[in-house]
């Protein structure tokens, strides 16, 4: 029997986009979207468009080299 | 109707200034020794090289994610400033060998935050204390492996003293 697959997160609207730009600054909210090992979760989980998918991954970067957010675990 | 040269000038520098954003982290022991001495580091360099410092302020102490120069915590300090362009790769250049600056991040923003400019000047008020760093922000040294010991004490048993099961 084929494994039942985890429904798609919900998409978000653009308004919602914009309330929660991710930010580098914003910890608690980006740390939101990593991974037990700290990896960047995809955009089918995070539910991000494209555009602020790529926003999370840059800020979580950013994050990541100021120390705010670890690179693994 | 053509603008006059002057003007022209003038707008021509107003385009090439530019604000940015820097994100330093600090060492907590420069932060101890005096608050506005650490905040200097960081505005001196920018002066230094021909910004013009818009807000600055701490944005926070805590531990970080991964130790950066054997340090396990470090204060934030967040800055606006306008400069122009060339200036850009001296500043990078005095903060990465300043020891005190343990990492730093410059980023071109449009405009300075409205709420930046509040909390820049709620900091340079009287009432506000910067509370001091914890001291546990130094990395811990690892122990030291204990040696063997000497050959000679180490306690070898004497075969001779085993009962082996016979064979058969």
């Amino acid at each position: 029997m084929a494994q039942q697959r985890r429904a798609p997160a919900p998409p978000i609207s653009g308004k919602y986009c914009e309330d929660h730009m991710p930010d580098y600054k914003d910890v608690e909210h980006i740390k939101k979207f990593l991974s037990a090992h700290g990896q960047i979760v995809s955009r089918k989980r995070s539910g991000y468009c494209t555009q602020c998918q790529k926003a999370l991954k840059l800020a979580i970067k950013r994050a990541r080299h100021m120390a705010l957010l670890p690179f693994v675990g | 109707m053509e603008a006059s040269a002057p003007a022209q000038e003038e707008k021509k520098d107003l385009m090439k200034t530019k604000t940015y954003e820097s994100m330093v982290l600090l060492d907590n022991a420069l932060v101890r020794e005096d608050w506005k001495k650490a905040k200097a580091a960081v505005t001196d360099t920018l002066a230094k090289h021909g910004a013009t410092v818009l807000t600055c302020r701490r944005f926070d102490e805590k531990k970080l994610a991964y130790p950066v120069k054997g340090r396990n915590r470090g204060t934030f300090v967040l800055c606006y400033f306008s400069l122009e362009k060339e200036t850009m790769a001296d500043i990078r250049r005095d903060w990465e060998l300043n020891e005190k600056v343990l990492r730093s991040l410059i980023l071109r923003v449009e405009e300075v935050p409205a709420k930046e400019h509040e909390l820049a000047a709620a900091e340079d008020s009287a009432d506000f204390v910067v509370p001091a760093p914890p001291p546990d922000d130094m990395v811990e040294e690892e122990e030291p492996v204990a040696e063997a010991a000497p050959a000679d004490e180490i306690m070898v048993p004497d075969l001779n003293d085993i009962d082996l099961p016979s064979k058969g």
